[in-house]
């Protein structure tokens, strides 16, 4: 059942019993900017289209996210005057386009990837401007069935 | 001109500190000076004069110009943990072209500073019509090298044992690229 706070399947707590971070009403989300879009982008970077078992309906599923996500990214950053947040959303699109284009599934698999990561800088610049700390998806593995916890490296 | 309206900016980092971000202003010089002397040996070998020397960056502070060189310092409370500048020529075939120079406080870094740091210069870059924002930076540096990578900066080559530090020992200098989106199918600015 998808969280009725930001709108994708999760856990309703942390596995692991570990401690959620910044976790309320049973999502992790609340609490910062943009709970939707950071909630979207780990619902497909921890989704099974990225498994090495992944189906072809998985990716097509992940096309269909990434297609709802990168709509609610540029509903969000609407006319704001941020040429390269705007120019980095136009890549995903265009990753995201290509990803749909292609037939083989593993051509089909990295643009989708890179569309993933252009969202992903554009989701970090939305919460830049607004003052809030970046996003890692890191912080929200224990959420997901997560095969493995990314290596988290900020400078 | 770069419109600075949207400072005083705040800022939080990963461990939720709250920085503000400004640019420098000439009573900022003792500031900059104690942020300075706080750096490795190796972050400050890339100045041409002695930043060890208070009356330097003193005077940096009081000649300041921001076409020239467009200092943000990063503060918190009353400290200065890390800068960036955006150097630019008014004139010339690099006119364009804006050089980036970042500096984090040791006990500042990993926190996602550095990144946000790189995410003020790009928009700068855009504000001064740039076409172009070059980062030098020294290979073993890796995680400057990686998150100005993972920003949309494109390594365009590492110029082996390229540049010194005060000691004379060498150095391996990459230098990576961002293509502002002034940059794309122009052929006059």
């Amino acid at each position: 059942m998808n969280c009725p706070h930001c709108g994708v399947e999760h856990f309703p707590e942390p596995a692991g019993g570990k401690k959620a971070d910044g976790g309320e009403g049973g999502c992790p989300y609340l609490g910062a900017p943009f709970p939707r879009l950071r909630a979207g982008h780990d619902e497909l970077f921890y989704g099974r289209w990225r498994r090495a078992d992944a189906s072809p309906l998985d990716l097509r599923r992940a096309h269909h996210r990434l297609r709802r996500l990168l709509d609610e990214i540029a509903a969000a950053l609407g006319s704001d005057d941020l040429p390269a947040t705007r120019k980095d959303l136009a890549r995903a699109n265009d990753a995201l386009h290509m990803a749909t284009l292609h037939e083989d599934g593993q051509e089909s698999f990295l643009h989708a990837d890179h569309a993933l990561s252009y969202a992903h800088r554009v989701i970090g610049d939305l919460l830049h401007e607004k003052g809030a700390p970046p996003h890692s998806p890191g912080d929200f593995s224990a959420w997901y069935e997560a095969a493995e916890v990314p290596f988290r490296e900020d400078w | 001109m770069i419109s600075l309206d949207r400072y005083p900016k705040e800022i939080t980092l990963r461990n939720d500190a709250r920085l503000v971000l400004r640019p420098l202003t000439p009573a900022d010089g003792a500031g900059l000076w104690d942020f300075l002397r706080q750096l490795p040996e190796l972050d400050k070998a890339h100045f041409r004069e002695d930043v060890d020397d208070r009356g330097v960056v003193e005077r940096w502070a009081d000649t300041i110009d921001y076409g020239a060189a467009l200092p943000i310092l990063a503060w918190d409370g009353s400290r200065v943990v890390g800068s960036v500048t955006l150097y630019r020529n008014r004139t010339g075939w690099k006119q364009r072209v804006g050089i980036v120079r970042i500096l984090i406080a040791p006990d500042f870094r990993h926190l996602g500073l550095g990144t946000a740091m790189i995410r003020e210069m790009r928009h700068l870059g855009e504000q001064a019509a740039l076409n172009y924002l070059v980062a030098e930076v020294i290979v073993i540096q890796g995680a400057a090298v990686r998150a100005l990578e993972r920003m949309g900066f494109e390594k365009k080559s590492v110029l082996p044992k390229f540049v010194n530090d005060r000691k004379g020992r060498l150095y391996d200098l990459a230098v990576l690229v961002y293509s502002l989106s002034n940059a794309e199918g122009e052929f006059y600015f």
